[in-house]
């Protein structure tokens, strides 16, 4: 437990510093805020599994949301400078700043006054809605069995997160890293091409997917880069390809890749589909252009205009099937799949190939690929390569940090010694908080983005007296001041620093306020041992560091955790639409929300 | 040394006029000649462009100071005397003929070059000139011969680089006429009418596009040398598929051009391909005209703009991104929102029951429908997220047939939706919010009204003359016929196949007209026939004709019995290659000593030699960053004289 109160007292320390370096104390209580919540989960994610924690997770949002509702109300109690203009033309403005008001009937000027304010928090809400980037908590399963956990904000493409996964892993950096996604249920995988943005495609992951994320080598993954000609040639015979020269070899990517349009691998062949509905598989000859594939009907020639379009690839992804000769009755292992990102299930939109080989597979995938991404393909590759090139020493000064990435669990029995303070700089989310965060409240009109740690903060801030009575003093800030990220930065979630290397226990996602979530605090080694809190140590929570119980390799639990309302695209987060009730539902919210916690807290307390 | 007679026909003085007589000595060089001939003729007028042409040899005589002896020239010599630069008849890639003055003495590489300059053609190395194929035309057609430009008047210049003038060169910007023929050479023209691509010629197998580069005129010799005459009609054309340093800023004319030659190698199955990839010709044809003839100038002249926009929008995301809700507040104001009553049907779903009436919103990217306009307020019945959906058109003016045929996808598979709209207006707002939502984008993009108005447009099309109301007379006489090769005419009704372009149409219909150029070219160029020139050869020990395709990389011999490719060289591969002008057979020596020879069939050996040569040419260019052309190296290695 001592480790929590370091934390704790560590996250207080920050407080203080920030509220003097942004001279905004309203931040000291945001951070607040999340520091509660940080505890409440961090408590529960030892305790309960997967389902337990959506669910503390959904109640925990629809309070959010409902404290998100109560402020807006509250923040137009305060004297806004524009208000004055707003409240003489009422009905003007009601009509222009808010969605159509369905009756037209305003009897009495407070109604009207009344239905205008619940419109523009009708509209202050969904503009923090909009302005809210769509973030997920990604379990990212290693080759040796591990997992790593990051954030991932919708603005970030592969390329980021693989760089995110480089330094958090140490590996060599090389070109045929990639993250991968499997889905278990149809036996498929892909590696996702390095341009592509990863949130898009792990929010198509139904809410009890078994679908997982890999960090793994793929040597095929540029491998056409590497050796052109096995791709561009495949029908010279082997030795000729193996003896290919590096200058040949250029020439190709040349003539490919840099033209003013790229050149497909010109394919052709029979390959085996799985017929609709049937469990036979057909053979047909199949042939690869830029524009799709095709294949050549029954009794026809392999002329051009002959051919029959069998897919084009604008709306559907490749995948490699694993094990198709049980599941399917495959021919051979060596499957590959289309299909849409978003179909998840058995269903005869998906289509299924069979090829004679391995060789003739990957040539297959690869093409396919080619025509699908194009340009962007050899971008990626360029772009790994001088990743791979530069991290060749930059990785050798840094082994050693990595060694505290697997936190022993033994750390249980020996609560007495104060364990090392969590390395909380995984689970915050980086996001800094956002530089117009100080304005005064009316701000909020002009800029929105501010305004949802400023909704948290008056309702949170009064917490119940036991809570404020066990904290500990702020301790002194951190000596290392230099650890502390300056409150304004606009970076997207920054790859954490070298020094936070330590595996994090599985985050839950934040709900609506991670956008808002504090720097990471300073280094846990240069902390200061934090006072010993009887209370919490009565609690008997589990130490801090480790992850979920470190996970079979064979089984590990599907940890995507969608993070924030995307106006309604996904089912787990309660949408909360902000009805123009809203204020009267008003009155005590944060109080609620702060009980809650406690209850929740005391819950634990009693369990154990 | 004794002087004896030459006679000399002058041009100048008519074709009936006898041949001028001058008396000379062996050692009088050509200079001396021509001065006496023109003291002769008492004709006052530059004669700067005029030298001798030496019929029996078919040689210009274009060394003033080499003697008559050393040119070998005898009594009976038959000279003519005439202007190098003549007029000819040249037909562009787009179908227009200009009449222009071109050398006749020098080196066809250098005409194209002359040529090119005169028309502001950059790289005029990957161009050449080929005599036409005969026009079978009865007399009646005779007065239906199309116009032809004239630009004989056009100063002959040895700038390399024309000064440029309001960004045509200043020749072209003397005149409104001559402004007029510069914008039908840098503007693509209006799709051609179905009849006049139905009476084109059209290769029917390779055999016959293989006799077509039979008709490249030889790029080492001049044009009298290979029976040009004067105001014959020769055709300008892209020779060489390895298209270098397109920039639309300078290369106007180049890229009008070569989207001509691509579209009628496509309309008229020059060069194969399927019926999707037609269907996107015609789409990105029917756009280029649109917006070709809608705004020319800004769009072509205007890249900055394009840039202009793209950084506002990236602003734009970024700013949304951040959440910096002045743009936000003011972008949600104004964004626009569809409601109206809308017929669904769900065609998977077990139920008798047809097209339900329901109250339809389009907000973000999704569609929710509600009972009624008044329970609109409540939780919809559903709500339809358009995100990564398929968007397909099912529309029949006449029969008032508006649906929007919606497969949206859902972690179990493709739902398929239909909507039914009333009339075009609603079907052409919701079909451009469908569209926009399955690409991610809400009914605020800026794209919006003008998607609405590229259907409008597209409906137009189908719509008779007489029930006209909209759009212009232009876009309503567009056949979408015109768009496709004959092959389609005969597999689909216009109205048929409006719908399959209409759906290819909603991927470009977005696209400026530069882009739209570029893709075109780029999908042409990704065909996997794209740049092969054909020629039909007998190898050596073989006893039948075979096929040799020259492409900007490779050779490949082609099986005439089976259609296959039955092998494939690399250039990169090649040692060297070698005319043996006695037995006219072609040798090619590759890398491991693989040894190639065939005589040629259907072209001279010169013209696969010269190719061969040009495309290694080609491959030289890139790496000398220099802007003059190496025009000797040219020489070098399409001449052949190595043989020799």
């Amino acid at each position: 437990m001592d480790d929590i109160d370091a934390m704790f007292s560590a996250m207080l320390g920050e407080m203080d510093l920030l509220t003097q370096v942004t001279y905004q104390p309203l931040f000291a209580y945001i951070l607040f805020y999340i520091l509660i919540l940080f505890l409440l989960l961090y408590k529960s994610l030892h305790e309960l599994e997967g389902n337990d924690l959506d669910a503390l997770m959904a109640d925990l949002m629809a309070d959010l949301n409902a404290t998100e509702e109560k402020l807006a109300t509250e923040i137009e109690y305060f004297p806004p400078p524009r208000s004055s203009n707003v409240s003489t033309p009422v009905p003007s403005a009601a009509s222009s700043l808010a969605p159509p008001p369905p009756s037209g009937a305003k009897p009495t000027t407070e109604e009207i006054e009344a239905q205008m304010k619940a419109d523009k928090i009708k509209l202050a809400l969904e503009k923090l809605k909009e302005a809210k980037v769509k973030k997920l908590v990604v379990k990212v399963l290693m080759n040796d069995g591990s997992s790593k956990t990051l954030m991932v904000d919708e603005r970030q493409n592969v390329r980021e997160v693989l760089d995110n996964m480089f330094e958090k892993s140490h590996c060599d950096c090389n070109v045929n890293w990639s993250i991968c996604e499997t889905n278990p249920e149809l036996q498929l995988e892909r590696a996702f091409e390095d341009h592509e943005n990863l949130v898009d495609p792990l929010s198509a992951w139904t809410r009890d997917s078994e679908n997982k994320v890999l960090f793994q080598e793929r040597p095929e993954k540029y491998e056409v880069f590497k050796n052109p000609q096995n791709f561009y040639l495949w029908k010279k015979d082997k030795t000729t390809l193996r003896d290919m020269k590096d200058k040949d070899k250029e020439l190709l990517i040349q003539e490919n890749f840099c033209g003013t349009s790229i050149i497909v691998p010109d394919l052709e062949g029979v390959l085996h589909l799985r017929e609709d509905g049937k469990k036979s598989w057909k053979q047909r000859l199949f042939q690869l252009r830029a524009s799709g594939i095709y294949y050549v009907p029954k009794g026809k020639t392999k002329s051009s205009r002959d051919l029959v379009c069998f897919v084009q690839f604008d709306n559907v992804n490749v995948y490699y099937g694993k094990d198709f000769k049980s599941k399917y009755k495959a021919p051979t292992d060596f499957c590959f799949v289309l299909k849409h990102p978003q179909i998840q299930k058995e269903s005869q939109y998906i289509k299924y190939l069979c090829c004679d080989d391995i060789w003739t597979m990957n040539l297959w995938v690869t093409g396919i690929r080619i025509a699908k991404y194009g340009a962007s393909l050899y971008e990626n590759f360029k772009t790994a390569e001088i990743k791979a090139s530069n991290s060749v020493w930059t990785n050798r000064s840094t082994p050693s940090s990595s060694n505290q990435s697997t936190p022993s669990p033994t750390v249980k029995g020996s609560m007495t010694s104060p364990p090392p303070p969590p390395p909380l700089a995984e689970v915050l989310p980086p996001p800094p908080p956002d530089p117009v965060l100080p304005p005064p409240p009316m701000a909020a009109k002009t800029a929105s983005k501010p305004t949802p740690p400023k909704r948290n903060q008056p309702n949170n801030f009064p917490p119940p007296p036991l809570d404020m009575d066990n904290l500990p003093p702020p301790p002194p800030p951190p000596p290392t001041d230099d650890h502390l990220e300056a409150p304004p930065d606009f970076l997207p979630p920054p790859p954490p620093a070298t020094g936070f290397n330590s595996l994090p226990p599985p985050p839950p996602s934040f709900g609506g306020v991670d956008h808002s979530l504090p720097p990471p605090p300073p280094d846990p080694v240069s902390l200061p041992p934090p006072p010993p809190d009887p209370v919490f140590v009565a609690s008997g929570a589990p130490p801090p560091p480790p992850p979920p119980p470190p996970p079979p390799p064979a089984a590990p639990v599907a940890t995507l955790r969608p993070a924030v309302r995307t106006s309604g695209s996904l089912k787990k987060v309660p949408p909360a639409p902000p009805k123009r009730t809203a204020p009267t539902q008003g009155g005590g919210g944060g109080g609620d929300f702060m009980s809650e916690l406690m209850l929740a807290m005391r819950k634990k307390h009693a369990d154990q | 040394m004794a002087a004896w007679d030459l006679s000399v026909t002058v041009e100048d003085l008519g074709l009936d006029a006898p041949p001028v007589t001058i008396s000379v000595a062996s050692d009088l060089h050509i200079g001396g000649v021509i001065l006496k001939l023109v003291e002769k003729t008492q004709i006052k007028q530059d004669w700067s462009d005029h030298a001798l042409w030496w019929e029996q040899k078919q040689r210009w005589l274009l060394r003033t100071a080499w003697t008559l002896e050393k040119y070998g020239i005898h009594a009976d010599a038959k000279l003519v005397f005439m202007p190098q630069h003549k007029p000819l008849r040249l037909g562009l890639p787009n179908g227009i003929t200009l009449r222009l003055r071109v050398c006749f003495s020098n080196p066809v590489f250098q005409t194209v070059m002359g040529i090119c300059r005169m028309l502001n053609i950059r790289h005029p190395e990957e161009l050449s000139l080929l005599r036409p194929i005969e026009e079978k035309k009865k007399k009646k057609d005779k007065n239906l011969a199309p116009e032809i430009y004239d630009l004989t008047e056009v100063p002959l210049s040895s700038v390399s680089r024309p000064c440029l003038y309001n960004g045509m060169p200043a020749h072209f910007a003397d005149s409104p006429e001559m402004e007029a023929i510069y914008k039908m050479l840098s503007v693509s023209q209006p799709p051609p009418a179905p009849e006049v691509i139905a009476k084109q010629y059209r290769p029917a197998s390779v055999v016959d596009k293989a006799h077509i580069n039979g008709r490249w005129l030889d790029s080492s010799r001049c044009l009298l040398q290979q029976g040009i005459q004067e105001s014959d009609k020769l055709w300008l054309r892209f020779k060489y598929y390895a298209t270098y340093d397109m920039d639309s800023k300078y290369d106007a004319v180049r890229l009008t051009q070569l989207y001509e030659q691509a579209r009628w190698a496509i309309l008229l199955e020059d060069i194969d391909c399927t019926e999707e990839e037609m269907m996107l010709f015609g789409a990105l044809q029917y756009h280029i005209s649109k917006v070709a003839q809608s705004e020319p100038q800004i769009m072509s002249n205007n890249p900055a703009m394009d840039d202009l926009d793209s950084a506002l929008q990236s602003l734009e995301v970024k700013m949304e991104g951040e959440g910096s809700s002045a743009s936000d507040l003011l972008e949600n104001m104004t964004a626009p929102e569809l409601t109206d009553y809308l017929k669904i049907f769900r065609p998977k779903r077990l139920t008798l029951k047809g097209y339900k009436q329901y109250w339809f919103k389009f907000q973000d990217t999704s569609i929710s429908y509600f009972k009624s306009k008044e329970e609109s307020i409540g939780e919809p019945i559903q709500m339809i997220n358009l995100k990564g959906c398929e968007v397909a058109p099912d529309v029949n003016v006449a029969a008032q047939k508006f649906l929007i045929r919606l497969l949206i996808p859902a972690p179990e598979g493709m739902n398929e939706v239909y909507l039914r709209c009333e009339n075009e207006q609603q079907y052409a707002q919701w079909m451009a919010g469908c569209r926009l939502g399955s690409k991610g984008k809400t009914l605020a993009d800026s794209s919006f009204q003008s998607e609405i108005q590229s259907i409008r447009s597209f409906l137009a099309m189908q719509k008779t003359n007489s029930s006209s109301s909209s759009a212009n007379a232009s876009e309503e006489s567009i056949n979408t016929h015109s768009l496709v090769s004959p092959r389609y005419h005969k597999k689909y009704k216009p109205k048929q196949l409006t719908p399959r372009i209409l759906d290819a149409y909603q991927n470009v219909a977005q696209l400026s007209l530069t882009d739209a150029l570029m893709r075109f070219l780029q999908i042409w160029q990704a065909l996997p026939d794209f740049g092969l020139a054909y020629v039909v050869v007998r190898f050596k020990g073989s006893r039948k004709d075979e096929v040799l395709g020259i492409a900007p990389n490779r050779l490949i011999r082609i099986d005439l019995s089976v259609g296959d490719v039955v092998k494939t060289w690399r250039y990169n591969n090649m040692k060297q290659w070698n005319v043996n002008w006695d037995i006219r057979q072609m040798a090619i020596e590759f890398e491991g000593n693989v040894n190639i020879a065939f005589s040629c069939v259907t072209a001279d050996c010169k013209i696969v030699h010269e190719f061969i040569g040009g495309y290694i040419f080609m491959s030289t260019r890139s790496r000398e960053k220099s802007e003059t052309l190496n025009e000797e190296l040219f020489h070098k290695l399409t001449g052949g004289h190595e043989a020799l």
